[in-house]
């Protein structure tokens, strides 16, 4: 165990630590990297930025060894490498640090650290050693760690540092972090930049990923952006600003033209007051949303992926608990009923991730048009289904949804994207429904598909249905929006009228500037 | 109708593999695989009788088949079916010997205490996954041992018969599942099967509260969003398939032993969960496997009589087709899987 970082580094000139060159990485139909080159210096921090499902995380597995590209190649510190496998990436200088730990709760900080790669005298573990190579290796990248300590009374922020221990003793010279600070307090993230800046102070590299613009300016040197599974691009960090990282995050591919519309004014049909709600981490994740739909208006949603939009709009389709507040549906609190009894008091939902929430792939498009009112008449009496009428309630549905199928019994697998969003919009637009919660409408949907769906959901909106319309597209809420409410770090920061939309102001905004010019 | 088909090929071509290897095993034992199928043919089916006996050992596969089908449609692998049924046939049996009532009557009592028990017995594992979301195949798998193991306690210490083996006393007249044919021990317990298997078929298609158990077993989250009570449903489908595995405990003991045995039906549980896992879960399909199964079972038993092959040949070939099912869905899966896809690369 020589090469720890204490030991003289593998002596080489080149300038890069890494460099990415083509690199592409298809699941099934899905491109999840394509076409990506990285170069990160030595002795830089690194930060790669982008949405949830850009494609950083993969990248960063392919980098690592823990998943193989399908095309490009990768050098480090100058040398063609074929990453075959995480131990290939350790001893190549590699070292990751993951969202989620690995750690056994009933060792010892130093036992955690030493794991697999014991240090062994005279046959047997030699503790003390372990101990003062953890202490000191904590003391000089400002770690704070006390290496006698059990790893399971300590604190997730104190977690994190062990694995970046095990990194180090593993002789790391380039480390990766995978959203290191999703999981920290502002305290413990202020900490864990001292520490990265100790380690390129003594020429290490840093690559850091995130989708928190702040933490981004505030510690790397160069960001690179990925959009879609694309780089969009690589800067010095210095030559940027937060306005310009959100919009080559979230990117205009498409611009809408705003849709004519007549003022309608409604009654409230959705409150939300103060709502809160906690994420799978348990993290708080929407923090005190208050804000009112009524009908005949379209409230649009807009943010950078991940900042507790998916979380509310599982509230609100009881999906998901809150842990505080309420969200009055026609008077009925939908934070204290089932999804089944949301549905009842008139949510029509179209979530988010369609292929996993929305439809059942494998069944046919009669059977996907039927979740939700399996129980009511026409589709079945007493509690027996009447599969004609569904297949023809289905073919009625096809036909004016122009959902491009052959037929009601056709496999839901078989359609494309946009034809699969038609076939839930179908569904949710015609359960009589007050109010919509639309997310992510046209994610992954042709332009053809996508006219067509805010064609759909400008005539619900005449039809004087409430609508709740989250997107991370700016272009697609100018359009459709009445109101553009902006969310950052699980709170609402302010709102824009669709009217005039200004990006700039709303830019701002998801860059979490609030804005104190609001008129009140 | 394509994908169904598509489905069942992955399936035929499993067993297919599973033969042609059983067949090599044969060749390496010194006999000839043509000899030896045709002896499992002629003694599955080569005359009345041996058809009656074939059908005679389908039927507490398929039920326990029908009842596997019932769990993997909600989502829900219940391995406890051979628990289920032992405790079934005891519950059956000792309605049939304790009680004395009217013929008929007598064998509906005994088959609805043999549908409670094994209801009963799956409900400890079913509350676990509901409540604290245990993995429903580790505690169902560990209570068949525990359900084995209580039967025979019942029988040795309990009702033991006086002066007999470990056996309970005769059920009565009465509580018998009545004869087909004079010339065979096959019972109305195969025409329960055959209607249970299309009558679940039927419920699963046509109900909406099966169209509901459906979508939690082949799109959890879908179900969950669309409204249906995922956890309570995944509940309520390990209780039915428990029932229906007690059931099947009970037409065993009142159509064919007529009193409850240690160790009475070896291995028909697990049998079923086999034919349904060929049947990719279809009621009707295990109709189909159900027989398949019964008559390798049959057929075996003029394997040792005839050639030289043991009749354990016939158990290497069940679990030649557990492995071959099983790579068929892990190589079916791998084209779905995407975080996990390193897992199936060697």
């Amino acid at each position: 165990m020589s090469n720890a970082p204490g030991s003289p580094p593998l002596l080489s000139t080149a300038a890069m630590a890494v460099e990415l060159t083509g690199i592409t990485k298809r699941f099934g139909a899905f491109i999840a990297n394509d076409g990506i080159d990285l170069a990160v210096r030595r002795g830089e921090i690194h930060a790669i930025i982008g949405e949830n499902g850009a494609g950083k995380t993969t990248l960063m597995n392919i980098l690592f060894g823990l998943l193989q590209p399908d095309e490009g190649s990768i050098r480090l510190n100058g040398e063609a490498t074929v990453v075959a496998d995480p131990a290939a990436a350790i001893k190549a200088g590699l070292g990751m640090v993951h969202q989620h730990f690995k750690l056994v709760p009933s060792l010892s900080v130093a036992d955690n650290v030493f794991l697999g790669m014991e240090v062994r005298r005279h046959g047997l573990i030699d503790h003390a050693a372990q101990i003062a190579r953890t202490q000191e290796l904590s003391k000089r990248f400002g770690l704070h760690v006390d290496a006698t300590e059990r790893v399971g009374l300590l604190s997730v922020g104190i977690e994190q540092r062990i694995e970046i221990l095990k990194v180090l003793v593993r002789g790391a010279r380039t480390i990766i972090l995978d959203e290191p600070t999703a999981v920290l307090t502002p305290q413990e993230s202020r900490e864990l930049f001292q520490t990265l800046r100790s380690f390129v102070a003594e020429g290490m590299t840093v690559i850091f990923i995130s989708h928190h613009l702040e933490e981004v300016m505030e510690v790397s040197d160069t960001v690179t952006v990925l959009r879609n599974g694309r780089k969009v691009a690589t800067r010095p960090t210095s030559e940027l600003n937060k306005d310009e990282l959100v919009r080559m995050m979230v990117g205009r591919e498409v611009s809408f033209d705003r849709r004519p519309r007549a003022a309608l004014h409604g009654d409230i049909v959705l409150d939300v007051k103060d709502l809160w709600a906690r994420d799978d981490r348990r993290l708080p994740a929407v923090r005190g949303a208050s804000f009112a739909v009524r009908s005949g208006e379209v409230v649009g949603i807009a943010g950078v992926a991940g900042n507790g939009q998916t979380e509310l709009a599982e509230v609100l389709s009881g999906l998901r608990p809150a842990s505080h507040g309420a969200a009055w549906l026609k008077g009925q609190d939908l934070t204290t009923l089932s999804p089944a009894a949301i549905r009842q008091a008139g949510l029509a939902h179209v979530p988010g991730d369609r292929m996993v929430r929305g439809v059942d792939r494998n069944a046919s498009i009669a059977a996907n048009t039927l979740m939700g009112r399996q129980h009511r008449a026409p589709w079945s009496q007493n509690g027996v289904l009447d599969w004609k009428a569904i297949a023809q309630n289905a073919g009625a549905l096809i036909k004016s949804f122009d959902i491009r199928a052959q037929g009601a019994g056709d496999a839901v697998k078989r359609l494309s994207g946009g034809n699969i969003q038609k076939v839930v919009l179908a569904r949710e637009f015609t359960n009589g429904a007050d109010f919509l919660l639309i997310d992510q409408p046209t994610r992954g949907v042709d332009i053809g598909a996508q006219e067509a769906i805010h064609d759909e959901i400008m005539r619900q909106r005449a039809a004087g249905q409430a609508i709740l319309l989250i997107s991370v597209q700016l272009d697609e809420l100018a359009a459709l929006a009445d109101r553009i409410l902006v969310m950052f770090n699980g709170r609402i920061m302010g709102e824009v009228a669709g009217d005039d939309a200004d990006e700039d102001r709303i830019g701002m905004m998801m860059a979490g500037v609030s804005q104190q010019l609001e008129p009140a | 109708m394509s994908d169904r088909l598509r489905a069942f090929s992955g399936q035929i071509i499993a067993v297919g593999v599973a033969l042609l290897l059983g067949a090599i095993i044969i060749i390496l034992v010194g006999e000839s695989p043509v000899h030896v199928l045709m002896t499992l043919l002629r003694g599955a089916f080569g005359d009345q009788e041996k058809i009656a006996g074939t059908l005679l050992q389908t039927t507490p596969i398929l039920i326990c088949g029908v009842a596997a089908c019932i769990g993997l449609r909600g989502g829900m692998f219940n391995v406890g079916i051979e628990g289920q049924l032992f405790l079934g046939g005891f519950a059956a049996a000792w309605v049939g010997f304790t009680f004395s009532l009217p013929a008929g009557i007598h064998t509906l009592a005994a088959l609805a205490l043999a549908v409670v028990a094994g209801a009963a017995w799956v409900a400890i594992p079913a509350f676990f996954r509901a409540r604290y979301n245990t993995n429903e195949v580790v505690s169902t798998i560990l209570s068949n041992y525990i359900a084995v193991l209580l039967t025979s306690y019942f029988t040795i210490f309990l009702f033991k018969r006086p002066g007999g083996w470990s056996e309970t006393p005769p059920i009565l007249a009465t509580a018998y599942l009545p004869e087909i044919f004079a010339f065979s021990r096959l019972n109305w317990g195969l025409v329960i099967g055959l209607l249970l298997a299309v009558g679940v078929a039927l419920i699963f298609r046509y109900t909406s509260w099966g169209y509901g158990v459906t979508m939690v077993g082949s799109a959890p989250k879908f179900a969950e969003y669309g409204g249906v009570d995922v956890k309570r449903q995944g509940f309520v489908v390990l209780l039915l398939s428990g029932a229906v595995g007690g059931l099947a405990g009970g037409v065993e003991t009142l159509g064919v032993h007529h009193r409850f045995m240690e160790g009475f039906a070896p291995g028909f549980g697990f049998d079923g969960l086999i034919a349904a896992l060929l049947a990719n879960g279809s009621p009707v399909a295990t109709i189909v496997t159900a027989l398949f199964f019964g008559a390798l079972r049959s057929g075996s038993l003029l394997l040792e009589v005839d050639t030289s092959a043991s009749r354990e040949i016939i158990t290497v070939i069940q679990a030649l087709i557990i492995l071959s099912v099983s790579a068929q869905v892990l190589i079916k899966r791998r084209g779905d899987s995407q975080a996990g896809e390193r897992r199936w690369k060697f």
